[in-house]
């Protein structure tokens, strides 16, 4: 009899164990691809691989056209045409263009001018992995061409125009999380309910994983003591998009000072009142650019802004101490051994 | 041994194969868990083309659309030594002994690392 009962049992487990692999229970579905010159990861809940394939390769696309549009290094991108037009004449570009150059004319004029997408004559001046330091009179050369103000929209025409010749434009600040809300924009077109996009470390999330919490993102460590993505915190995340700007990622350190690549648009030199800065918003463009304002402006003006502007942030000071908005409180936990 | 084996119901027999079974799944998943970063993984045009240690230092030379591409493993890291794409994106990037090194001109990917432990320590994605 007690046989019997065991083998009713195990029965009844295999079968509950079948049930639990039914092809219709909502799962989670990852894809990579490389796309605007680094990686970008999908993830949806869906019901079946076919669903997931078609919305995650169709944003892929969207991503795709998008980089094609804004590629810094390509002669055929609209970037590049404004670039080689400054101080000729006004580009026409696509409605992307037009737009993500709105967003980043938006955090400029919200930030003072601490987020600043002319700041290109300044970038292509440091060699980062070849630890080349550009001599002051070269940085004080060139910051005539950094300025915000002198890039003139016309919507109407959906032309964009740099007034100065050698202007530069650079949206390496802000591309990436404005990739992030075509994809999840593209991806809910396609009838997904729940996914993130992860553009490099410029991330979107929206609904909720197939076991119902939200999503769950680690940040990096500034000071890695080890080879092995080393977090400092983490962070739930559902209907929101977060971007980290640090000082970790292209730098080279010369004299006991870090040279980094976010630079100050007034001075031309790296900002040095932060280690890392990670901004929430409802926009992945909008938190990627403030994410870089925020770095430069520093934690005590960083932290007045975001709240200014109904941000989330979480900032990492030059001495390690972290400050966060009240917003993130029960959404943000710091790792154990900070 | 025959009498121990005759003696044995169906039950009995189900549940010795549901061990069995048990105990294999227990190799793969802790296999699965103790593999960390190990391996460098290589595709090119989206298509995986090499799986390499991270551990054994070597010079991979590829061929790609605009030459030869060198790759360098070196002391757990990896490099592109060497690109003629336009841009150099990939060179600057310089070692990484973790992360993603993208060359699209090359149409090359270089993964250091799986996500496999970000899967174990609850992280769907990373920021920074």
């Amino acid at each position: 009899m007690g046989h019997y009962k065991l083998f009713l049992s195990l029965l009844l487990f295999l079968c509950l164990l079948i049930g639990s692999c039914s092809p219709h229970q909502p799962s989670s579905y990852k894809k990579s691809k490389a796309l605007l010159d680094t990686f970008v990861t999908i993830t949806v809940t869906a019901d079946s691989q076919d669903t997931a394939d078609i919305a995650i390769e169709n944003s892929f696309d969207v991503i795709e056209r998008f980089g094609n549009l804004v590629n810094f290094f390509s002669d055929e991108s609209e970037l590049s045409a404004i670039n080689r037009n400054a101080g000729i004449r006004a580009v026409r570009v696509s409605p992307e263009t037009l737009d993500v150059m709105e967003k980043a004319l938006f955090v400029s004029e919200k930030s003072g001018g601490a987020f600043d997408p002319t700041i290109g004559p300044e970038i292509k001046l440091w060699d980062f992995l070849n630890k080349t330091k550009p001599s002051d009179a070269e940085i004080k050369k060139n910051l005539p061409l950094v300025n915000y103000k002198n890039i003139i929209i016309d919507r109407g025409k959906s032309t964009v125009f740099l007034k100065k010749k050698n202007m530069l434009l650079d949206l390496g600040g802000i591309a990436k999380g404005y990739a992030a809300d075509l994809a999840v924009q593209a991806l809910k077109q396609k009838g997904i309910s729940a996914g993130l996009v992860a553009v490099a470390g410029d991330i979107k999330a929206f609904g909720l994983k197939p076991d119902k919490k939200p999503w769950v993102v680690g940040i990096k460590n500034p000071r890695q003591k080890s080879n092995d993505d080393e977090l400092i915190a983490r962070i739930q995340l559902s209907g929101k998009a977060i971007s980290t700007s640090g000082d970790y990622e292209r730098y080279f350190i010369m004299d006991g000072r870090r040279f980094h690549h976010l630079l100050t648009p007034q001075t031309g030199y790296p900002a040095s009142a932060c280690r890392s800065v990670s901004v929430i918003s409802d926009e992945g463009a909008i938190a990627d650019g403030f994410s870089t304002a925020l770095f430069i402006l520093g934690p005590e003006k960083g932290l007045e802004l975001a709240k200014k502007m109904g941000m989330d942030a979480m900032i990492i000071n030059d001495k390690g101490a972290i400050h966060t908005t009240p917003g993130l409180e029960g959404k943000l936990t710091i790792e154990r051994n900070h | 041994m025959k009498e121990t084996i005759k003696n044995t119901t169906m039950a009995d027999r189900l549940l010795f194969l549901f061990l069995i079974l048990a105990s294999i799944a227990g190799i793969f998943i802790s296999r699965d868990a103790l593999s960390q970063g190990s391996d460098v993984s290589i595709e090119i045009d989206g298509k995986p083309a090499y799986t390499l240690p991270l551990y054994t230092d070597r010079l991979l030379s590829i061929d790609g659309p605009y030459g030869p591409i060198l790759i360098e493993i070196q002391g757990k890291r990896v490099r592109v030594k060497e690109s003629h794409c336009p841009n150099q994106l990939c060179v600057r990037e310089g070692w990484i002994s973790k992360g993603v090194i993208v060359c699209l001109p090359n149409k090359l990917v270089i993964i250091v690392g799986s996500g496999k432990k970000d899967r174990q320590r609850g992280i769907d994605a990373i920021t920074g």
